[in-house]
């Protein structure tokens, strides 16, 4: 559960410096206060509380952002959820790896440094030496939240009224599916490999590897990595930001048009940033998978009205993709007037900048109900998720303030153009561009 | 279509509904004010106690519409809850301030229980008159009226845990009746057996009581009115509504048979015929109303409190 992750960043915010913490008095509340017993676990988690930071999560996507009394709910929700006590964590462990964890590793830090999906991340060092980072399930957390995920009335409800203007029953379904695929670590470090061997060599983007052998269901290991939360890269010099953003950008739409997977919500804390646009990204325990008959007409949409300037052939695209009913009473011209700010970014070359206004007017379109438009609109089931990932994206390299040439950095990137490097860090990308391949679909 | 409605107005919306009239920020933010920080001693039951265990639960709110239904069947309680305090008028100030009283009874220091339970006596020694539908007397501080109220809700806590919460062993829920006895003594309960006056101090005594009280209970308009009130919740949002169905059937389901007769009500529900819901539904419905109640402020920080200090007792 990413919020939960983001509750969790407040308790991880010392991450990289844990064991220097360790025996501070915030610590010492946090482990009186630590879940003991897979009891606790339920009781913290059961009762529907899981499922309501869930439907808060896909909420926060489908409205223009959280109301302050929601963000408050919410924010103490993730806050009333304690790590697991050090006892509770072993024991998982134990069952998952087949020993305790002070066996299994060289070294193994029994405090967690962060939060994760529906589990939390400790440090650990393997025999061989390498500096890990353990991502341990509560333990029966599946079994709690497949029973309240049973109740369809009340969740339809609370759907009902947390995003009146969504198709309730597509929401639950994907709502089951979102929690399936991150109870299952197996998935999530399948989504890993495939991004890590694809980013392999990349001169700034970087995926943990994930440790096989010390990885199941419940268990996930990967290499420990390094460097500054969100919050601090925000104050570093505007040029790191930008390269930063340029990582990220690139990042993101090579996995969506090489991998054709895109991954998880792009929130503050996913990412590790180090000087020089180095950016590692964590956490894939959302990624979507397109099929190339998914992803063709989303690139014909770009193709036609980024490309070709070709109006009517944006429109036909978009019928086709059925974001649009055909032969909707609606000009054309409309049409694109309406669409064009999400592609606003793209349409021309030049440097622009982008901004938390900007990412906000995006995402009011999305919800704008009033524009005659609307009625004849949707968004087919495979692309909201896409939908939501976009807006997450935007809002974070609006919150960078972020200056780019998009439109040349996506030339680069669109298979139907691949144009040339068009920034130093095009050129650098040269080399692991020539011998990338995406992984197996 | 209406323009979208965020997750924040609803969840505004949600606090709304189940607040009535501020109920539910004022019972919030008495539990956040009156979970003592630094108390001077553990009051009248303490960490280790059942009572803590059963009053921390998410069953609360099913525990206290139990009570209030329950409450309600004898005329002279009734009858001085209708002439002297302004339910009709204000019945989220009326509950929220009973729901203050046994926060403070329950979890604050001796000297902080005895404060709310001296005020509680003020207030009822004004509290007299004569009940227009059997023609008695009445004075709330009458210790048989106490023990009443005191009763409908040492019982309601027992059978809401019973259903929906942690299943007490039988030597834990005389214990907690036991305990209990504490509250029923600040205010004004004679400190003597249960034989002799004073409050059930055992389930067995507890079930004695109520054969024995049977008799001087009754229904009449203002039962009614107080059942419709606590069931039916005038202006839930349609969406909510089936939510607030399942607490309230929850609380007539846990009511003794006999009480559901005196309403009319059905197994389950105020409908003859209706069938008691499950105990995972209810405290799913429970734990979405606790996560609301969680973000009241304060909450929280007042929970933590009372789990660090159980914790520190083994519980």
């Amino acid at each position: 559960m990413r919020l939960a992750a983001r509750g969790g960043a407040r308790y991880a915010a010392n991450a990289p410096r844990l064991f220097a913490a360790a025996g501070e008095r915030r610590q010492q509340l946090r482990d009186d206060l630590a879940l003991r017993t897979a009891q606790d676990v339920a009781d913290t988690l059961g009762t529907m509380k899981g499922v309501l930071m869930k439907i808060g999560q896909l909420a926060s996507y489908v409205d223009d952002g959280i109301a302050p009394p929601a963000r408050r709910i919410l924010g103490r929700l993730q806050d009333s959820v304690p790590p697991m006590s050090p006892e509770l964590a072993s024991g998982v462990i134990e069952e998952e790896l087949g020993a305790a964890p002070e066996r299994i590793f060289k070294e193994w830090d029994p405090l967690p440094i962060a939060a994760a999906s529906i589990g939390q991340v400790h440090r650990a060092i393997t025999a061989d030496g390498q500096a890990v980072a353990v991502k341990v399930q509560y333990p029966g957390i599946a079994q709690t939240i497949a029973a309240d995920l049973g109740n369809v009335a009340l969740i339809r409800s609370l759907l009902k009224m947390a995003v009146p203007s969504q198709d309730v029953t597509s929401l639950i379904e994907e709502l089951r599916e979102r929690i399936g695929e991150e109870l299952d670590y197996l998935r999530e470090a399948e989504n890993q490999r495939r991004f890590a061997a694809y980013f392999d060599g990349h001169p700034t983007a970087r995926v943990p590897k994930i440790i096989d052998e010390l990885s199941t269901a419940r268990v996930m290991t990967s290499e420990l990595a390094v460097g500054a939360r969100f919050g601090e890269m925000l104050d570093w010099p505007q040029e790191e930001k930008d390269l930063a953003a340029e990582t990220i950008y690139r990042f993101t739409f090579r996995s969506l048009y090489e991998l054709r997977a895109f991954n998880g919500d792009p929130h503050p804390g996913n990412y590790l940033f180090e000087p020089g646009g180095r950016v590692t990204f964590l956490d894939f325990g959302l990624v979507k998978y397109f099929t190339p008959g998914e992803l063709d007409p989303l690139i014909h949409m770009i193709e036609t009205l980024c490309l070709h300037e070709d109006d009517e052939g944006f429109r036909r695209a978009m019928e086709e993709a059925d974001f649009l009913v055909p032969g909707a009473p609606i000009p054309t011209e409309d049409v694109v007037a309406h669409m064009a700010l999400f592609y606003d970014m793209v349409r021309e070359r030049g440097s622009r900048t982008m901004t938390s206004e900007y990412s906000s007017a995006i995402a009011r379109r999305y919800t704008d109900f009033k524009n005659p438009l609307a009625a004849y609109a949707k968004i087919p089931r495979p692309y909201v998720i896409l939908q939501r990932i976009n807006l997450g994206l935007f809002a974070i390299l609006g919150q960078m303030n972020a200056t780019a040439d998009w439109r040349s950095l996506s030339e680069e990137i669109w298979p139907f153009v691949k144009a040339p490097p068009s920034t130093p860090m095009g050129e650098a990308e040269a080399p692991w561009l020539a011998r990338a391949r995406p992984g197996n679909l | 279509m209406a323009g979208p409605v965020s997750y924040g107005q609803v969840m505004a919306m949600t606090a709304e509904v189940f607040a009535q009239g501020g109920f539910f920020q004022r019972a919030a933010a008495a539990f956040a004010d009156r979970v003592p920080a630094e108390p001077a001693d553990d009051g009248f039951f303490g960490p280790a106690s059942v009572t803590w265990r059963l009053h921390t639960d998410l069953t609360g709110p099913v525990s206290g519409l139990r009570s209030l239904l329950l409450q309600a069947l004898h005329p002279l309680a009734m009858a001085g809850v209708e002439q002297h305090s302004e339910w009709r008028e204000d019945p989220g100030g009326r509950f929220a301030s009973t729901a203050a009283y046994v926060v403070t009874t329950t979890y604050g220091d001796r000297a902080a229980a005895r404060a709310a339970a001296m005020r509680v006596r003020k207030i009822h020694e004004r509290v007299t008159g004569t009940d227009p539908v059997t023609g008695k007397e009445y004075a709330a501080g009458d210790p048989a009226l106490l023990i009443w109220v005191h009763a409908a809700l040492v019982d309601s806590g027992l059978a809401a845990a019973d259903r929906y919460g942690p299943r007490l062993s039988d030597a834990d829920k005389d214990k907690y009746v036991a305990e209990m006895t504490a509250a029923a003594e600040l205010v004004g309960v004679p400190p003597v057996g249960f034989a002799d006056g004073g409050a059930p101090a055992s389930a067995a005594e507890l079930r004695a009581y109520f054969e024995a009280v049977r008799p001087s209970l009754a229904t009449s308009k203002s039962t009614a009115d107080v059942a419709a009130y606590l069931l039916d919740m005038p202006d839930v949002e349609p969406e909510l509504a089936g939510a607030w169905e399942v607490l309230a059937n929850a609380a007539v389901a846990s009511l003794p048979g006999w009480a559901r007769d005196m309403y009319g009500f059905g197994d389950g529900g105020k409908e003859p015929g209706s069938v008691p819901p499950d105990r995972e539904e209810v405290r799913q419905v429970l734990g979405v109303l606790d996560a609301v109640y969680l973000g009241e402020p304060g909450v929280l920080e007042a929970r933590q409190r009372l789990t660090l200090r159980m914790r520190a007792v083994g519980q």
